[in-house]
């Protein structure tokens, strides 16, 4: 009761006119920045922290919400318009999205994503409220071994991603472990693989190799057809709105992200990307349609939305319950507390249960403010694809360069973003998958870290990988992801509806 | 790249697959002595900075024979026969980019870029469209600059502010 | 790495602070490069510097530029390369990049800027979770001399402070340093939450990402990498436990390369009036900032015996040849 009581006190602060004025610069804000590639919440919290500065600070906390919940909504916006994703966490909405969209099911798509962000956010942000203590506990309970399973997981089931071709795909995917490979050592502080160019020194950033390998390869392949694809994208077929059926087929995928993706973004090592990874893998495995996989599927776009913004709402667990900033994100909001004088910490729901409540308070305003201005948009939006193809891909490719330049205004990012671009063409061009190569520079070198810290811990004992009941289960259930499609077929004598060039 | 429409009576080689096994292989190469070179150096690791390059470069190497045992089998499908032309134009308006952005700045160098792709797509004129991209791009960096007190690269034109 | 005493300090800055002719050039515009993306503390410190200079209307107009990457080496190549003799130029750096030059092995080091004054600091501290059998830094160093390879440390990346400062406490106990195991997170908050988690044996961190810890009784602080004992920390320096060893993660501001001895009086001056303006004292006492100002030739030698003492530290922990 306490705590609905504490909530409540929340939300009439939130609710005042001014805060209500915060909130709503805060989602226009984080949307227009999530919409652009390379610039997120984090880099747009930071630089508007000095301006802030005189502000109160129950206002700038409930901007920053705002502006952090924005974000996550620009990112598939730009994902599913003009498969540019905004966010590292909203490249895998790019994949079913934007499928979506040049077949005239934007606004379904949109729609998803953002009824979906608001379901999963509204979820997260109550168990952000009611159980934080209890998740955190179990989450700083993962070590390195846990971790490590955890990546096997997430490598055995995005091979749903992979297309038809085993091959093909695991070429794309060793693509992307090379790029990851890219960069100083973390652990041994040795750089690989970077001959001797300092800008190489920090590796491959993810949302750089997205965009050029969908928003760049894609604009130089369709240049490249010429006369032959003067096929008009119709912005809209059928309704903009979600029909029955959509609504039948996104309900389940928003809860079961949901599901995914708060207890992986509370993990101090769990991320935003994995969660959204394994939604779209169980998607695929779960749908009864698999076969529109890869050509639009909805249900490819509820989930993996619904698992990321819950992550969001999830990387607030160890940031208000012990003080831990595990994200960029979370980082920078640390940063605004101690602003205020705050130390975020283990006391901070004792010592300041106000602020905290106002927070979480401002988390659900900024939720619902997003999805009432987003929705009646969701028409105005997808007008977007109307716009004659010279200008909307000259519009992309500036779109693209902005991001990457605001980001780090490098050159030899922009070369990067030029040769990915070229990567990107050249796989489409001879039918190898994209969304591998993501996968395999973000899950690389995370898993690659994780075993060795939990072979040092152990001092080179590998059965230090399997003893751990959690990993056990991790990799149990791996098992299952690739062995399940055979299985299936030995029970029933008939193919697996999904997977079946696994053989 | 484009290999010329051939009826699949028998299974011609996959040109481009060749080449791009061949693109593995040296990638795999490229790792592998990056690897050596690592395992040279003293670690006081258990698994030191080297094992995990050593075992893609292995990947690697084992996919560039799949590719190019496949690539023996014949290209699978026909593929269409892609423009050379506007590809440039793209790739010119990117490097054109790059290029331009140290000394004329972020708007001009921008506008070149915009101009450039909409030529690949097939529409011109070429000046009118630079003028168009340019305009857009100093309101933007007006915006980057005086909103979000973030500098992108500055020339004449963004001096003037 | 020699600690200032509040009184010192003051005295020989006031001996530093030659009184300025009339001729002398005024600044007034300045444009502060941080090495870094926004955000990080190089960023935060280029931009509370800001906010003093023109709050106090010590410089009109002054602007921040960012240039990340590898540690601050790409800012400072930069930074060398295109400021050179411009009187108008700073660069803010950090002990962190004292580190990433010789890993990186970066052409450019901080011998080629022109040094002015540190600005703030921060202790390192060797933490335990509160449940660890280990009460004070003698049963660590018990433990540690017994089978150093079955100690793991976790903390920052290699070759950052947090790694650099158990180097030095292995070193100082007369350990052969390449037993060292260190590992690796990628944020102090991954750090913190394995220390936490009891998955490795101590932690180092910035003080003060673990005083809250402290306080609400989750962490134990075996030992802080002071001079002297710190204000409302009960812990001991790691001197006073036997273990000599003194680490300071500075933060720093530098001139361009190149310009002329009044022009950087004049620079040292802005810099002076800054940090002892009401502003930048606020900044400090609001972002919990130590204020360990320290300038001219003074701190000019605490940086060679810093840069020193890296490298021979980086090369003992096996990071550099």
């Amino acid at each position: 009761m306490e705590t609905f009581d504490a909530l409540g006190q929340g939300l009439l602060i939130a609710l005042q006119p001014s805060n209500l004025l915060f909130a709503f610069i805060g989602v226009m804000l984080g949307t227009a920045v999530g919409v652009l590639p390379g610039i997120g919440p984090a880099l747009t919290v930071a630089l508007l922290l000095p301006i802030t500065f005189k502000l109160d600070p129950a206002g700038s906390l409930i901007m920053f919400a705002g502006i952090y919940y924005g974000g996550m909504y620009g990112g598939s916006t730009a994902s599913i318009l003009l498969n540019t994703p905004g966010e590292s966490s909203s490249i895998v909405t790019a994949l079913e999205g934007n499928k979506m969209a040049r077949a005239g099911r934007g606004g379904p798509a949109l729609a998803t994503a953002a009824i979906g962000s608001f379901v999963a956010g509204t979820i997260a942000t109550i168990g952000l409220a009611l159980v934080a203590p209890t998740v955190v506990d179990i989450a700083i309970s993962f070590g390195p071994e846990d971790y490590f399973a955890l990546m096997v997981l997430a490598f055995t089931t995005v091979s749903a991603a992979f297309g038809s071709s085993v091959t093909r795909g695991l070429v794309s995917l060793f693509l992307g472990l090379t790029l990851g490979l890219i960069g100083i050592d973390l652990q041994s502080g040795q750089a690989r693989i970077s001959f001797g160019i300092p800008d190489l020194l920090d590796g491959v950033e993810v949302t750089t190799l997205a965009v050029a390998l969908f928003a760049i390869g894609e604009t130089l392949s369709v240049a490249a057809a010429g006369n032959r694809a003067e096929e008009v994208i119709e912005p809209v077929r059928g309704s903009v709105f979600m029909s029955k059926e959509d609504w039948k087929r996104s309900w389940f995928p928003w809860l079961r992200g949901t599901a995914l993706g708060f207890p992986i973004g509370a993990m101090p090592a769990g991320g935003a990307e994995i969660p959204t990874f394994l939604s779209y893998a169980l998607e695929k495995r779960l749908c009864k349609k698999p076969e529109e996989f890869g050509n639009g599927a909805i249900e490819g776009v509820a989930g993996p939305e619904a698992a990321n913004n819950a992550a969001a709402a999830g990387v607030l667990v160890p940031l208000l319950t012990l003080g831990l900033p595990t994200s960029a994100t979370a980082a920078i909001m640390l940063a605004g507390f101690q602003q205020y004088g705050l130390n975020p910490g283990p006391l901070l729901f004792t010592t300041n249960p106000d602020l905290v409540w106002g927070l979480i308070a401002s988390l659900f305003i900024a939720n619902g403010m997003l999805l009432v201005l987003n929705l009646p948009l969701v028409g105005l939006w997808v007008r977007l694809l109307a716009i004659p193809r010279p200008w909307l891909y000259g519009g992309i490719l500036v779109f693209a360069t902005l991001g990457t330049l605001g980001a780090n205004p490098s050159l030899v990012e922009l070369g990067m973003l030029v040769v990915f671009g070229l990567l990107g063409y050249v796989l489409r061009r001879y039918n190898y998958p994209i969304a591998p190569v993501v996968v395999g520079l973000i899950l690389g070198p995370l898993s690659e870290q994780q075993l060795r810290r939990a072979l040092a811990i152990s001092v080179g004992d590998p059965m230090v990988l399997f003893q751990s009941p959690i990993a056990l289960t991790l990799y149990a259930l791996s098992i299952l992801a690739l062995l399940g499609p055979m299985l299936f077929t030995l029970i029933t004598g008939r193919r697996a509806p999904v997977g079946g060039d696994e053989d | 790249m484009s290999d010329p429409a051939q009826p699949p009576s028998r299974p011609t080689p996959d040109k481009a697959g060749f080449v791009i096994a061949l693109g593995l292989a040296v990638l795999a190469v490229v790792v592998g002595l990056d690897a050596w070179r690592l395992s040279a150096m003293p670690s006081y690791s258990a698994v030191g900075p080297a094992a995990f390059p050593a075992i893609i470069a292995g990947g690697l190497g084992i996919l560039a024979i799949a590719t190019a045992i496949e690539a023996l089998k014949g290209a699978e499908e026909e593929r269409p026969h892609d423009e050379v032309k506007p590809i440039l134009w793209v790739l010119g308006g990117l490097l054109g980019q790059i290029a331009l952005l140290p000394f004329a700045g972020f708007s001009i160098a921008t506008g070149w870029l915009f101009a450039a792709t909409v030529k690949g797509f097939g529409r011109g004129p070429v000046w009118a469209h630079f003028l168009a991209g340019a305009v857009i791009s100093f309101v933007i960096y007006v915006i980057f600059a005086k909103g979000l007190q973030l500098s992108l690269p500055a020339g004449p034109i963004e001096r003037l502010i | 790495m020699s600690n200032m005493i509040r009184g010192t300090l003051l005295g020989m800055t006031l001996a530093l602070a030659v009184p300025l002719g009339a001729a002398q050039a005024q600044v007034n515009e300045l444009k502060i490069m941080a090495p870094a993306a926004p955000g990080g503390g190089w960023d935060q410190t280029a931009r509370s510097m800001q906010h003093a200079l023109q709050t106090e209307k010590i410089v009109g107009n002054v602007q921040v530029m960012n240039v990340p990457g590898a540690g601050g080496t790409i800012g400072i190549a930069q930074f060398v390369n295109s400021s050179k003799g411009d009187p108008n130029a700073l660069m803010v750096s950090g002990y962190v990049m004292v580190g990433a030059i010789i890993t990186n092995k970066s052409p450019v080091d901080l011998s080629q800027v022109t040094p002015l004054a540190r600005l703030t600091g921060e202790y390192e501290a060797l933490v335990v979770p509160t449940s660890s059998p280990l009460k004070t830094m003698d049963d660590f160093v018990k433990v540690l001399k017994a089978d150093p390879a079955k100690v793991s440390w976790a903390g920052g990346s290699a070759g950052g402070t947090d790694h650099i400062t158990a180097g030095l406490i292995v070193k100082a106990l007369g350990i052969e340093p390449s037993k060292l195991n260190y590992i690796a997170f990628s944020g102090g908050g991954e750090s913190l939450a394995s220390i936490l988690g009891g998955k490795v044996t101590v932690g180092l961190n910035g003080l003060s990402e673990v005083e809250p810890q402290a306080k609400a009784g989750k962490l134990r602080i075996l030992g802080v990498s002071s001079a002297q004992r710190l204000p409302g920390i009960d812990a001991p320096t790691f001197k006073e436990a036997g273990v000599d060893v003194e680490v300071q993660n500075w933060r720093m501001v530098a001139a361009a390369p190149g310009i002329s001895a009044e022009q950087k009086k004049a620079l040292l001056d802005v810099v002076e009036k800054m940090a002892k303006s009401a502003t930048w004292q606020d900044t400090l006492k609001t972002k919990g900032w130590a204020d360990t100002y320290l300038a001219g030739p003074e701190f000019e030698k605490q940086l060679a015996a810093d840069i020193a003492n890296t490298k021979v530290v980086l090369k003992d922990i096996g990071l550099t040849q």
